[in-house]
C-alpha cells in the first residue's frame, strides 16, 4: 500500500513498518525488544520463539528494501538489559553501516552507554526535511509527525456479528501513528473519524477502511 | 446401644445429656464408622448437626487412647477441617472450641483464611493447635512455607465441609491435591489419614466420595442422614393470568404481591438471578411499600464487604424485614430469624432452588417455605417442576474436573517455594487423585519443563527462571517470584473491579471494570440501592457523588444469565407432556397448569402443545421473514451452539443465512428466505454424526477459548494479578491474557493451556455431551412440524428475547405489548 504525504512515498508494510522511498527509509515503532525475555526471566514463561521471530521480521525488511537509515519512534527496548539485547547486537555488528536513528520512548531505559555500544543516534524529537519524528503524538504540531507509543488497533466487523481486531496505521491530516512492530504487544482501538484514514495489517496485506 | 460405651463416647454423651441432646441416628452412624477406623461420605442438609457428626468421634478417639486426655497439652494439629466458606468458619470455630472447654479438654481450635491476621499467622507458623478449621486456599499457602511437614506429622482426619460446592470447580481440584500431599506424608511415615466428605444432595455422591477419597481408593462409607427437610414450594400466581405478559424478565409487576407475605413473616429473602434484577426489586419493593424503609436491605457481590458484613448482623438480630439478594447469600452461616425465601424467575437449577428454600426455616424439624413468583406466564410450569423435582430428589450432578493443567502448574510452584520436590514421588501421588488419575507422564513432563525451562528450545541463549532443579530436586529460590507465587494462590477468578466510593468519603462497593469504562461523567448509575452519578475515575477508585436524578443505568453485570440445568430442563420436558394432556387433569394435578390452561389451549389451538416424546418445530412466516422455532428445553448455552449447527447444517442444503435468537426453553433461525424443511432434513440436522466437525465449523470456538483462557494465564501464573490493594507496579510484566492466548496460539500452539482452553470452552461453552444427548433425544423423537400463522405462547418469549439484544429497554415494553395485542387480537 502507497501512500502519499507531501510529495513523498511511503509505502505501508503488513511487517508493521513504512518504507519511505524517497529517503530510503525504514520508519518503525515500539520494538520491545528484551519484552519476552524480561518476561521469561521473572518465570513466566512466554515463548522465546516470539523475539526470534521479530528480530527475523527486521533483517527481513533489511535485506529486502537495503534502507540507508532506520528511523525508530520509541520503546525500542523494553526494559534493563538481558540476552535479547545482545542477540540484537550481534545483528547490528553484522548491519552496522546502516544508521540508526532512535528517538528514545518511556520503556527505553538502557541508558547511553549501551546505546553506544550499539551505534545508535539518539534523539527527544527529530525532525527531518520537513518532517517530525517523536514517540509520543505531538498535539498541534505544524510539521508532519510520525509517532508510535499507541498501538493503534482497529475492530472490524463481519457477518454473524464476528469481529476482528487488527493493528493498523492512523493517520491523521497532520501525522502518522505507526503500528507496534513487536508481535508480543496489545492494541489500543481506535474509532474512525471524518479526518482519519486507517489501514489495517491483514495477515500479509494492508487494507484501507 | 447394647454395646458397652467407651470412655470417650461417655464423657461425650453426658455432655450432650447436659444441654437436653442426644445424638441423631445419622451422626451415631458417623462416629461408629469414624472409629472403625473408615473414610467415606456424609450426606446431611446443613443445620442438623453434621459438624457433631465427625467433630466428636475425633474427640472420642483421642479420649480413648489417653488416660490423661484433660492435662495433654500441644499435642499437634490432629484435625484439619476444610471448608469453601469463611463466614462459616468462626461458627464452627466458636462451636467446637466451646466442646473442648466445656468438657475440659485443653484443645484449640484454630481458624486459618485469608482474613487471618499476621500475628495469627506467626504463630501458626511456630505450632498449629489440634484443629485447625482453612480453606482449600491457606491450605495451599501453609505448603509454602519451609519444613511444613512437620506441621503434620500427628494429622489423622481431614473433614472437607460443603464438598458438593467444591467439587466441580478448580478449588475442589486444590483440595485433592491438598489431601494428596497430606496422604503421602503420612504414607512416609507408615500412617494413614481418614477422609471424610460432607455434602448436601447431588446426583453423584458415590462419585463425589471417590473424588475426595481418592482415584480407586478402598471403597469408603456413605452415610445419609435420612432426615428429609420438608419444603413447601408455593408459586405466587397472577390474579389475572390472561393480563399477564408472555415475556419478561423482572417480574416487578407482581411485587405488590409480596407485600402481604413480607408482612406475614417474621424475615424474608427475596432471591434474584442478578445483581442488576436485585437492584430493580429493591426499588420496587421500596416504591411499593415505603414502610419498609430502613428494614430492606439489599445485599450483592458488588456491594461493599463491609455493608455486607452489617447487613449479615442485622440478619442474625432480626432487625430486619426483608433482604433482596443474589447468590451471595445462597451459603454461608444460618440466619435464624429468616423464615420466608422467595425466588425471583427461574432459579435455572434444582439443587440451587432447594438450597435458597434452606435458607429458611433453619432449625432442625423445620418447614423450610419458599414462594416462586414467575416473571412471565410460562414460567409457572416452573413453579410446577420444580415441586416435582424437589419431591423426586431429583437433583443435579456436580462433575469433577480432570487434568486441569493450570492448577497443577500452581501446586508444583507450591510445593517449589517451600521444601521443593522430588517429580517422581509427587507424580505417584497425583497420579492417586481423581482429577489427575489419567495425567500421561508425558503431559506431567510438559509441566515440569514449563515451570523450569518455560519450555525453552534455545537453552544457550535462554534467561528463563522460576523452578531450578539441583541433583533432581525441584526448588525456587528466587525470593521475588516465591513471593509473587505466594500472593497469586487461588482459583478464583474474578472480574477485574474497581472499587465506587463517594466523594467525600466511605466506599459503596465495587463494580466491573469494564461497566465503568463505559460510563461518562454524569451519568447516573444504580448501586446498592443507591442512585449514584459517575464523578471519575482515581486511582483505582470510581469516584461517584449522590444523584437525586430519577433515572438510573443499571448495570448488566457479567456472568448473570446463568442457563436452565439439564435435570430442571428434563423435568421441565416432562411437565410440559403433562399440560398436553388437559383430559388427565386430576386433583393432583399442579396449580400452575390448571391456571395455565387457557395459554395452553391456545398453543394446541396455534399449533401443538408437545407430547411424550415429541419434539415440536414451529415454521412461522412474517413480514420480517421465515423463522423457525425448535424448544429442545437444554438451556441457553446449549440452544446457542445447536441453533448455529442447525444453522451451518441448513446452509449446506442451501445457501442461507440466519439470524439467531434463543432462551431456556428453545431456539428460532430467522432469514429473509424460505428455510428449507421437510422430514428428511429434518431429521438429517439433528443428527450426531460429524459432530464435532460441524460444531468447529459453526461456532466460533477460538474466541470461547480466548475467553477460558484468561482465569488459565492468571491461575498459572502466566498473567500476575498485582500485590493485593495496590495499583500494580509491575507495569513492564503486564500482558494481557487474551495477547498470550495470540502469542500461545503462533508460538507454541501445543502448549497444554492452550488445550485446556479448548477443552474447557468445550465441556462448558458447548457442553458437547448435553448437546450431544439432545440432538440424540431430538433425532429419536417424534418431530411434530407445524404451520402457524403467528406466533405462539412458546414461540413468544423467544422472540423478545432476540429483540433484547439490539433494542433499549423502553423500545423493548413498547414493541412486546403491541406483539401481544396483536397476538390477542382474534
Amino acid at each position: 500500500m502507497e501512500i502519499e504525504v507531501l510529495n513523498n512515498h511511503l509505502l505501508l508494510l503488513p511487517q508493521r513498518a513504512i518504507y519511505w522511498q524517497e529517503k530510503q527509509a525504514l520508519i518503525l515503532s515500539d520494538l520491545h525488544f528484551g519484552k519476552t525475555t524480561h518476561f521469561r526471566k521473572a518465570g513466566i514463561p512466554v515463548p522465546e520463539a516470539l523475539f526470534q521471530d521479530d528480530l527475523a521480521t527486521l533483517n527481513h525488511l533489511v535485506a529486502t528494501h537495503n534502507p540507508k537509515q532506520l528511523i525508530v519512534v520509541g520503546d525500542m527496548f523494553h526494559s534493563h538489559h538481558n540476552n535479547e539485547v545482545e542477540q540484537f547486537a550481534e545483528w547490528r555488528l553484522a548491519n552496522n553501516l546502516l544508521d540508526i536513528h532512535l528517538i528514545l520512548g518511556n520503556h527505553d531505559i538502557l541508558g547511553k552507554s549501551k546505546y553506544d555500544e550499539l551505534n545508535l543516534q539518539l534523539s527527544d524529537v527529530y525532525v527531518r526535511d520537513g518532517f517530525t519524528f517523536s514517540h509520543e503524538p505531538i498535539p498541534g504540531t505544524s510539521s508532519f509527525n510520525f509517532s508510535g507509543h499507541i498501538h493503534p488497533g482497529i475492530r472490524l466487523e463481519g457477518p454473524a456479528r464476528q469481529s476482528l481486531k487488527f493493528p493498523c496505521f492512523l493517520f491523521t491530516p497532520n501525522g502518522c501513528v505507526l503500528p507496534a512492530f513487536s508481535k508480543f504487544t496489545g492494541l489500543s482501538l481506535i474509532s474512525p473519524a471524518v479526518d482519519r484514514r486507517v489501514f489495517a495489517i491483514v495477515g500479509q496485506e494492508v487494507l484501507s477502511c | 446401644m447394647a454395646a458397652k460405651l467407651s470412655r470417650g463416647e461417655e464423657v461425650i454423651l453426658d455432655w450432650m445429656a447436659a444441654l437436653g441432646n442426644k445424638p441423631f441416628p445419622f451422626q451415631k452412624e458417623a462416629w461408629d464408622e469414624f472409629l472403625a477406623g473408615h473414610s467415606g461420605l456424609l450426606n446431611a442438609p446443613t443445620g442438623y448437626g453434621k459438624t457433631f457428626a465427625l467433630f466428636l468421634p475425633v474427640i472420642i478417639e483421642w479420649i480413648n487412647a489417653n488416660k490423661n486426655w484433660q492435662e495433654k497439652k500441644n499435642n499437634g494439629l490432629r484435625l484439619l477441617w476444610v471448608t469453601p466458606l469463611r463466614a462459616l468458619a468462626k461458627d464452627l470455630q466458636r462451636a467446637m472450641q466451646e466442646v473442648c472447654d466445656t468438657i475440659s479438654l485443653p484443645w484449640t481450635v484454630g481458624l486459618r483464611s485469608g482474613d487471618t491476621n499476621t500475628k495469627e499467622r506467626a504463630r501458626q507458623k511456630v505450632k498449629l493447635p489440634e484443629i485447625l478449621i482453612i480453606t482449600p486456599e491457606s491450605l495451599h499457602v501453609i505448603l509454602t512455607q519451609k519444613e511444613y511437614p512437620a506441621h503434620f506429622k500427628k494429622l489423622h482426619t481431614v473433614v472437607i465441609d460443603e464438598w458438593h460446592e467444591l467439587l466441580g470447580s478448580k478449588r475442589g481440584v486444590q483440595v485433592e491435591l491438598a489431601l494428596s500431599r497430606l496422604r503421602g506424608l503420612a504414607a512416609e511415615e507408615g500412617r494413614t489419614i481418614r477422609t471424610w466428605a460432607i455434602s448436601a444432595t447431588i446426583g453423584n455422591l458415590e462419585q463425589a466420595m471417590e473424588v475426595a477419597l481418592g482415584a480407586g481408593a478402598s471403597a469408603g462409607k456413605i452415610i445419609r442422614s435420612r432426615i428429609k427437610k420438608e419444603v413447601e414450594i408455593e408459586s405466587i400466581i397472577p390474579d389475572k393470568i390472561e393480563n399477564f405478559p408472555w415475556a419478561g424478565h423482572l417480574g416487578t409487576r407482581l411485587a405488590a404481591r409480596l407485600i402481604p407475605i413480607i408482612e406475614q413473616s417474621n424475615t424474608t429473602l427475596v432471591f434474584t438471578n442478578t445483581r442488576g434484577q436485585s437492584e430493580i426489586w429493591y426499588h420496587a419493593l421500596l416504591d411499593t411499600y415505603p414502610e419498609l424503609s430502613g428494614l430492606i436491605a439489599l445485599h450483592h457481590g458488588s456491594i461493599d464487604a463491609e455493608v455486607r458484613t452489617w447487613i449479615e448482623n442485622a440478619l442474625h438480630e432480626g432487625a430486619l424485614k426483608v433482604v433482596v439478594c443474589t447468590s451471595s447469600l445462597d451459603l454461608g452461616v444460618d440466619f435464624r430469624p429468616v423464615d420466608t425465601v422467595v425466588q425471583i424467575g427461574s432459579p435455572k437449577g434444582v439443587a440451587r432452588f432447594l438450597q435458597r428454600a434452606g435458607r429458611s426455616g433453619h432449625r432442625p424439624g423445620a418447614v423450610s417455605k419458599i414462594y416462586f413468583l414467575p416473571t412471565h406466564s410460562l414460567e409457572l410450569v416452573e413453579g410446577a417442576a420444580l415441586k416435582r423435582a424437589a419431591l423426586e430428589e431429583l437433583i443435579e450432578q456436580r462433575d469433577p474436573v480432570l487434568n486441569a493443567y493450570d492448577v497443577l502448574i500452581q501446586y508444583v510452584c507450591t510445593l517449589s517455594v517451600s521444601d521443593g520436590f522430588y517429580p517422581k514421588q509427587i507424580f505417584e501421588e497425583i497420579k492417586k487423585t481423581y482429577a489427575y488419575q489419567y495425567l500421561t507422564e508425558e503431559e506431567w513432563f510438559w509441566v515440569l519443563n514449563f515451570v523450569t525451562t518455560g519450555g525453552s528450545s534455545l537453552a544457550a541463549y535462554d534467561e528463563f527462571k522460576k523452578v531450578e532443579v539441583e541433583n533432581g530436586h525441584y526448588q525456587i529460590k528466587d525470593k521475588k517470584i516465591a513471593l509473587r507465587h505466594r500472593l497469586n494462590i487461588g482459583t478464583i477468578v474474578s472480574d477485574s473491579m474497581i472499587r465506587v466510593k463517594f466523594m467525600k468519603g466511605g466506599y459503596v462497593g465495587s463494580i466491573e471494570e469494564s461497566f465503568i469504562s463505559r460510563l461518562k461523567p454524569g451519568d447516573v448509575f444504580s448501586l446498592a440501592g443507591r442512585n449514584l452519578e459517575f464523578v471519575q475515575v482515581k486511582e483505582m477508585n470510581a469516584l461517584v457523588r449522590k444523584s437525586k436524578a430519577k433515572k438510573a443505568i443499571v448495570p448488566s453485570w457479567a456472568g448473570g444469565r446463568m442457563p436452565l440445568s439439564a435435570k430442571l430442563g428434563q423435568v421441565l420436558r416432562e411437565t410440559y407432556v403433562t399440560a398436553a394432556a388437559p383430559e388427565s387433569f386430576n386433583k393432583r394435578t399442579e396449580i400452575e397448569l390448571k391456571v395455565l390452561r387457557p395459554l395452553f389451549d391456545l398453543q394446541a389451538h396455534l399449533s401443538h402443545l408437545p407430547g411424550h416424546n415429541e419434539t415440536l418445530i414451529e415454521y412461522i412466516i412474517t413480514k420480517d421473514g421465515h423463522h423457525l422455532f425448535v424448544y429442545p428445553f437444554e438451556g441457553r448455552i446449549v440452544h446457542e451452539v445447536m441453533a448455529s449447527l442447525v444453522a451451518y447444517r441448513l446452509s449446506l442444503i442451501k445457501p442461507i443465512t440466519f439470524s439467531i435468537a434463543m432462551n431456556d426453553y428453545g431456539f428460532e433461525l430467522l432469514s429473509d428466505q424460505e428455510i428449507p424443511i421437510n422430514n428428511k432434513i429434518l431429521h438429517q440436522i439433528f443428527s450426531t454424526e460429524n459432530l464435532v466437525v460441524d460444531i468447529q465449523r459453526s461456532v466460533n470456538s477460538t474466541e470461547m477459548a480466548k475467553r477460558k483462557f484468561r482465569p488459565i494465564a492468571i491461575i498459572s501464573g502466566l498473567v500476575f494479578r498485582g500485590y493485593p490493594g495496590t495499583v500494580v507496579k509491575n507495569k513492564h510484566l503486564q500482558s494481557s491474557a487474551a495477547l498470550l492466548f495470540n502469542v500461545f496460539s503462533v508460538y507454541d500452539p501445543k502448549s497444554l493451556l492452550l488445550k485446556q482452553a479448548f477443552t474447557e470452552a468445550f465441556n462448558e461453552q458447548i457442553e458437547e455431551a448435553r448437546l450431544r444427548d439432545g440432538l440424540n433425544r431430538i433425532y429419536n423423537s417424534n418431530i411434530v412440524l407445524k404451520y402457524p400463522v403467528k406466533f405462539t405462547p412458546l414461540a413468544f418469549p423467544i422472540k423478545v428475547d432476540s429483540m433484547r439484544e439490539n433494542l433499549s429497554s423502553e423500545e423493548l415494553k413498547a414493541r412486546v405489548l403491541k406483539m401481544q395485542m396483536q397476538l390477542e387480537k382474534d
